[in-house]
């Protein structure tokens, strides 16, 4: 703050980077190494550097590894330069001229931070400081006590320091902290005692239990959130997301101006069941359950539709449970026969290696380069026939694996094409045993389980309506009708056509509708399984590559190791 | 009853005729109230007629064991029921008579039974009463097996006087334990009289045993204790292969070739087999070759469980000078006569003929089973209607049952006294607290806990041959040692010594296995890890190396196996200091630390500290088959200038899965190098506190072995001493305090009243003036003691301040010793003083408290309290 001017501000550049890096490095025998070879800002686990009057933070992105950064009694004004820190533990601003706070926001490993003697007016921007444990903010221009409530987020912050600021000298201040971050244990460098906190609590009580009740509220929306979040995943899992209500329903009619227009027309709204038109219900589960068998025959338009869509949705849950079944079995297997494969080479490895050193030591030992010389032969047979062995091992792996794999992918693409078949019911569902299960349990379900039954529904309902509005255009042309219809419906019954047409489309789009509920359904499952396939494929590939380098990296040491040896017997 | 006598005698009568040679037995049964003087008279006969075969047959039975007759018995101190009879019991024995001679008629070919053998004082009783149910307060006794362990060690083996008889006596449990001796029916009296106390269904066998059974002869009987537990082989159950299981690789091998090979060995093994089945017969032959000429003759008695009561699950026999038990169709035993309990007494009517392997023991079925009482219970009756309609027809065998009179009378009480093992005697178990088996190459000693000294209680010394010569191996149990040794065995083949400790050595050794106590030897020692901070489980020494194998270590460390190298030669000088060996080669393993990476998790490393190298090998990653490997040279050396080289890249070669960057880097290679040196030398350090260990352990066991200190539980009141001077001095202090308290109790107005004339009833006026002396006369003694405290006070004073002077006036011409005496002195002086000024001002507080709580209890005294009333 009353910093004195008197020096030129410096720049951060490599030259004082790498003196103060040369400087805080290792020392005597390992320090010459180090200045050898020079040591790469990338493995600097610490870096100093106070007093050096730097403006602003620059050139550290090469700070990778970073863990403890002190940039203290400098004159910066602005935190910035310090993204690429992500493994910073430890961060010291103290004695600059910093005014807010800001750019700390990827430095999520962060537990000490120290802005001590700054410029600093508001507490805020540290929400990604989640194990932020000590936080030192003396000297600054905080001013306002709703500061400190911002602290309550910080569950492990146990030191605080805010001494020398405007908030502390409220003669409140103590009890304040105590009361709004019981967690709290030492403040201003001093440790608060219990009977202080239980004072402060007491004072606080009712302002705090408003401010928790608060929070609880938020907590538990947020749960929510992330509990139907949740579901929702694991219904696109199974590709029949929103199918479990009367989405579809609502969304058919969501723009489908002339439907909703029809259907107030007397007996449409019977038929449709009450349903306000054009504005989408707030999603209702309906399970099926709740709905008595004796009721089929009043079964409306709207409720048969969402009964199809909720099998539909069941359907799906299940058929996802196997595929994940079948999934985990398959990896499960794949893995143990690595496993497996792995313990046999690293047997014969392990044999091999006991060998090897036994010969490599004999032929250190022998005198006679005749000797020698067959030894050494004898030895790279042994190394070659390692190889193959190792080799066999490999391809026989390979081999086995791909049977396998070639026998999981039949079965998974006959498991989603049964599925997508049933979905469009282009075979009776009563194949499927799991559809029969659910046709046998609930017979009064099995007017229709499929998209097809759904487009039967559509059909028949459309049936039904033009029947219905042809009635009424008759009876307007008899002038035999005694209500009234609303201006636009009416404009609607000008002549046969038009009225047709207006249903017609109506029809259209509902059909559309189930029509790209369908493709998408279809879509998604065949991609998914393409893609599980493919990776599958690339995965055992990457293996294999793994494998066969690893062996070949090894023979290619042991046969150096082999040669290094020849090399010193004939230099000897 | 006369009804039916006559009825026998008609009976009898008709039979005489038709059968003469049975004549002679049927007058003896005419009268059967005399029946009984009758019978011993005959059996005493019989006794002669036997003499006389025996002398000539003449088993060579050691002298000494026949010493338990009558003869050493003193009667004369039991009670009266040994000595007579109650009328019940007369009356039995009538009824036991009227049944044996109706058994003799009917069953003429067969022995006669024994029913009433004379006990310790001559008086018949029957075998029944014999038996006292006794539940012994000892939890050990609770058991069959312990049971009968218990009496086969109590009681010592006194062979029948007459190997193909039952004894003329038989007698009471009581005088048998005080005696510690007993043949095969005294044996199985007391064995059955504690297992029907416990809850067993139990019963004394009288019947016929082989030789080995009869004379206790375990020679050709392998020791338990030899015989390994078999290893119970678990099939581990295969997963049923998984849908996705891979398929094996193509087995390219000839089926035929595998065929052929298969027959070949299994020819071969069958050979083998062969070979080996006739190799043992050959042994079994040799064995048994001596065959006993009165196989099958030799009378034993035994204890049979019924299965029912206390969850035995079949019936079995115990044969209760062994305490083995053996199925009811073992070869050993070749017949049974007849069998009781402390409630009846059965006759075996079944055939014998194949030992007893096919016996039925259904006591209620009175085919197979004649009782003589009616009336008790029949533990077995499980026979259809149709065997009991028949059975109804068969007059013949009704008739001995049947007895109308008999159906009330059930088996009086026991005539024995309770029986009662001290703890004393129960604890020496054996007789003297020492017992020797002899068995089938091997020889089985036990000994009472604390009989020995060095805690010895049980020995197994196993031998080549058959006639135990050559010794193989010893065994050596021992029980309350302070150093926890619980087991020594000996090789004497290999010389190999084996210890085993229980938890809680000093140095939580489990095991210590060696062949001579010298260091630096081939040895073995087994450690409780959980007791060791080190958690050190074994370590193997060799005259060249020590291999550690430990576990639950914070630092993984898994194995340490040290290779040593001659000795240098030692300097004269430091001949006092110890001279470690030096380290050659130092190998450590590690387990894995899951908090590393793999590659970067040494699995092992070893310190080649002739050569100066330093070799590790990493854990192998999961996805792996090969692991790192990294070499350090350790040579310091110059380069051409002179310099010292720090670090070059051809001091440490690496082989690496994965190539890193920056392991690559020499400053990285300095640092690992210097930080194995440092754990090199803690290494070192640690193999050598592990032979100082070695060491230490030596000398301890040393130590031990001469001791050989005994523990005893501090709830053994007899043993401990501590505790019996505690309990003695806790005694003491009751005692005194019961003492103090009567003193308490002084009638503090006896000196006054016996002033008075006696026998007289006081006035007022003489209590009051009996109060008031009373209280006068402790004021006094208050006084006076206040005064004398005063007076040896002012003395004390006087004495101090005269020395005080004294030494003032000789202070120059003092001696430093007369100055320490004086300054003793006056410290203990001032003390005293100190003390004295105390107990004054204590008294001065107390005495007019004491004083007034007199006079409160005079106000009180029952016999003032109605004369003095008035003043209160």
């Amino acid at each position: 703050m009353n910093r004195l001017y008197d020096m030129e501000p410096r720049v951060m550049d490599d030259e004082m980077l790498k003196l103060a890096v040369g400087q805080q490095g290792p020392q005597e025998e390992a320090g010459q190494l180090a200045k050898q070879e020079g040591i790469p800002f990338k493995d600097v686990l610490s870096l100093q550097l106070d007093f050096q009057n730097i403006l602003r933070i620059d050139n550290l992105w090469q700070f990778e590894s970073l863990r403890k950064l002190q940039l203290d009694n400098n004159i910066i004004e602005k935190i910035e330069g310090l993204e690429n820190l992500t493994h910073l533990v430890w961060l010291d601003l103290s004695f600059n001229n910093i005014e807010a706070i800001e750019g700390l926001d990827t430095l999520v490993n962060l537990e000490d931070l120290s802005l001590f003697n700054n410029r600093i007016s508001k507490i805020d921007s540290l929400d990604a400081l989640v194990k932020l444990q000590v936080l030192s903010l003396g000297n600054n221009h905080i001013g306002n006590m709703m500061n400190i409530i911002y602290l309550r987020r910080f569950k492990a912050l146990r030191t605080l320091s805010l001494s020398g600021n405007p908030v502390a000298e409220n003669e409140d201040y103590k009890m304040f902290i105590c009361a709004y971050l019981p967690d709290l244990v030492y403040l201003d460098f001093r440790r608060l005692d219990d009977h202080m906190k239980e004072l402060a609590e007491m004072k606080h009580q009712y302002s705090i239990d408003e401010l928790k009740h608060r929070e609880n509220l938020m907590q538990a929306q947020l749960e929510d959130e992330q509990a139907r979040r949740e579901e929702l995943e694991e219904h696109k899992a199974a590709f029949v997301e929103q199918l479990n209500g009367t989405f579809l329903f609502d969304s058919m009619y969501a723009e489908d101006m002339e439907g909703s227009k029809l259907s107030n027309l007397p007996g449409v709204g019977e038929l449709l069941e009450t349903y306000p038109s054009g504005q989408p219900t707030p999603q209702a589960v309906h399970p099926p359950r709740q709905l008595q068998p004796s009721l089929t025959a009043s079964f409306t338009y709207k409720d048969k539709f969402v009964i199809i869509c909720l099998n539909i949705f069941e359907y799906g849950l299940k058929q996802q449970e196997k595929r994940k079944a079948e999934l985990e079995t398959f990896m499960e297997c794949v893995q143990e026969a690595i496993q497996e494969n792995q313990e046999q080479g690293k047997l014969k490895i392990a044999k091999f290696e006991e060998k090897h050193l036994l010969s490599l030591n004999a032929i250190r030992e022998e005198s006679e380069l005749s000797n020698i010389e067959t030894k050494i032969v004898e030895h790279s047979e042994d190394i070659t026939a390692l190889l193959n062995v190792l080799m066999t091992l490999e391809m026989q792996l390979v081999e086995q694996l791909e049977e396998t794999i070639n026998m999981f992918e039949r079965n998974i693409i006959d498991l989603v094409g049964l599925f997508v078949e049933n979905v469009q019911s282009l075979y009776p569902f009563l194949e499927d045993p799991l559809g029969r299960h659910s046709c046998l349990a609930r017979p009064w379900l099995n007017s229709g389980c499929t998209m097809a039954q759904c487009r039967d529904l559509e059909n028949h309902h459309h049936e039904k309506l033009l029947e219905i509005a042809i009635n009424i255009l008759e009876k307007m042309v008899k002038g035999e009708m005694d209500e009234d219809l609303p201006d636009d419906l009416r404009s609607l019954f000008i002549d046969k056509d038009t009225i047709v047409n207006a249903v017609g489309a109506s029809h259209d789009i509902h059909l559309l509708k189930i029509d790209n509920r369908e493709d998408e359904l279809v879509t998604r499952v065949n991609s998914w399984c393409t893609h599980l396939l493919d990776k599958i494929h690339k995965d055992e590939i990457m293996r294999n590559r793994k494998r066969v380098k690893e062996i070949n990296q090894y023979i290619d040491h042991v046969q150096s190791e082999l040669d290094s040896l020849e090399y010193g017997d004939l230099l000897d | 009853m006369e009804v039916l006598k006559e009825k026998v005698e008609e009976e009898e009568a008709a039979e005489r005729e038709e059968a003469a040679e049975r004549a002679e037995r049927g007058e003896k049964t005419k009268k059967p109230t005399e029946v009984r003087r009758e019978e011993t008279t005959l059996t005493q006969e019989m006794l002669r007629d036997l003499e006389r075969k025996l002398s000539e047959i003449e088993v060579s039975v050691p002298e000494k064991l026949l010493t338990f007759t009558k003869d050493t018995i003193d009667t004369s101190k039991l009670p009266l029921s040994y000595q007579s009879n109650t009328l019940k019991e007369e009356h039995l024995l009538q009824v036991a008579d009227n049944f044996s001679c109706q058994y003799s008629h009917l069953c003429p070919d067969r022995v006669p039974l024994f029913l009433h053998p004379l006990n310790e004082c001559e008086v018949p009783k029957f075998v029944s009463t014999t038996i006292r149910p006794t539940l012994m307060p000892y939890p050990e006794l609770y058991n069959w097996d312990t049971c009968a362990q218990f009496v086969s060690d109590f009681l010592s083996m006194v062979p029948l006087p007459d190997p193909l008889k039952p004894p003329l006596y038989l007698y009471s449990s009581t005088t048998v334990l005080k005696y510690q001796k007993g043949n095969c029916f005294d044996f199985s009296t007391l064995l059955c009289s504690m297992l029907i106390g416990a809850g067993y269904d139990a019963y004394c066998v009288n019947g016929y045993g082989s030789q080995d059974l009869c004379l206790m002869d375990l020679t050709r009987e392998v020791c338990p204790l030899t015989l390994k537990p078999k290893e119970t082989v678990k099939e581990e159950e295969k997963a049923p292969p998984k849908k996705y299981a891979i398929k094996p690789p193509r087995d390219l091998t000839s089926r035929f070739e595998q065929q052929q090979e298969v027959k070949r060995q299994e020819a071969i093994k069958a050979e083998e087999e062969n070979r080996r089945k006739q190799e043992e017969a050959r042994l079994l032959e040799q064995e048994n070759a001596k065959t006993d000429p009165l196989h099958g003759l030799r009378v034993h008695s035994w204890v049979l469980v019924l299965s029912g009561k206390r969850e035995v699950p079949e019936s079995f026999f115990i044969d209760p000078f062994t305490a083995h038990s053996y199925s009811t169709q073992d070869d050993h035993f070749l017949g049974i006569e007849s069998l009781w309990n402390h409630k009846n007494y059965w006759v075996n009517m079944q055939d014998c003929w194949n030992c007893c392997k096919e016996l039925v023991f259904d006591l209620g079925d009175p085919v197979r089973w004649e009782y003589l009482l009616l009336g008790t219970d029949k533990p077995f009756l499980s026979l259809t209607e149709e065997e009991d309609e028949g059975m109804n027809d068969d007059d013949d065998v009704e008739k001995l049952g049947k007895e109308d009179e008999d159906k009330s009378f059930d088996m009086p009480p026991s005539w024995v006294e309770q029986i009662e093992i001290s703890p004393e005697a129960f604890e020496t178990r054996c007789p003297n607290g020492k017992k020797v088996i002899q068995y089938k190459r091997a020889k089985l000693e036990k000994w009472a806990p604390y009989l020995n000294n060095n805690g010895l209680v049980c020995r197994l010394t196993t031998y080549e041959d058959l006639e135990c010569t050559k010794t193989l191996e010893v065994k050596e149990w021992y029980q309350n040692r302070e150093d926890m040794l619980e087991l020594k065995h000996i090789n004497k083949i290999t010389g190999l010594n084996v210890d085993y400790f229980k938890p809680g050595h000093p140095q939580a050794l489990r095991m210590h296995s060696y062949k001579s106590m010298q260091p630096e030897m081939d040895r073995v020692m087994e450690f409780y890890e959980t007791a060791r901070v080190d958690g050190l489980i074994k370590r193997e020494e060799t005259p060249k190396t020590m291999t550690e194998y430990y576990q639950g270590r914070p630092d993984f460390l898994s194995y340490r196996h040290v290779n040593f190298g001659p000795r240098m030669k030692k300097l004269a000088l430091n001949s006092a200091e110890s001279n470690p060996r030096p380290m050659v080669k130092i190998t450590e393993r590690f387990f894995r630390n899951p908090a590393k990476p793999a590659d970067e998790d040494v699995a092992e490393r070893v310190f080649l500290i002739a050569e100066e190298r330093i070799q590790l090998r990493y854990h192998c990653r999961s996805d792996h088959i090969t692991a790192n490997k990294r070499e350090f040279l350790r040579r310091m050396e110059v380069d051409s200038k002179g310099n010292k080289i720090i670090m070059t890249s051809d001091m440490c070669i690496s082989f690496e899965v994965e190539p890193m960057e920056h392991t690559k880097k020499l400053l990285y290679q300095y640092e690992a190098m210097m930080k194995l040196k440092n754990e090199e030398k803690l290494s070192r350090h640690q193999a050598w506190e592990s032979e100082l260990e070695v060491l230490e352990i030596l000398k301890l066991r040393e130590e031990e072995e001469e001791a050989h200190t005994l523990t005893i539980s501090i709830y053994d009141t007899k043993r401990n001493e501590k505790s019996k001077e505690y309990r003695e001095a806790m005694e003491r202090v009751l005692h005194e305090e019961h003492l103090r308290q009567v003193e308490a109790q002084l009638d503090y107005l006896a000196p006054f009243l016996a002033q008075l004339p006696p026998g007289e009833k006081l006035t007022r006026w003489q209590a009051v003036r009996l109060k008031d002396e009373c209280l006068n006369d402790f004021k006094q003694r208050l006084i006076d003691k206040a005064n004398l405290i005063q007076a040896r006070f002012e003395k004390e004073t006087q004495e101090l301040q005269k020395k005080q002077q004294w030494y003032q006036e000789n202070q120059v011409t003092l001696t430093p010793e007369d100055e320490d005496l004086y300054l003793s002195y006056c410290s203990q002086a001032m003390f005293r003083i100190r003390i004295l000024e105390q107990r004054l001002s204590r008294h001065k507080e107390l005495a007019p408290l004491k004083y007034l709580a007199l006079e409160e209890k005079l106000y009180k005294d029952p016999r003032l309290v109605e004369l003095l009333k008035v003043f209160v």
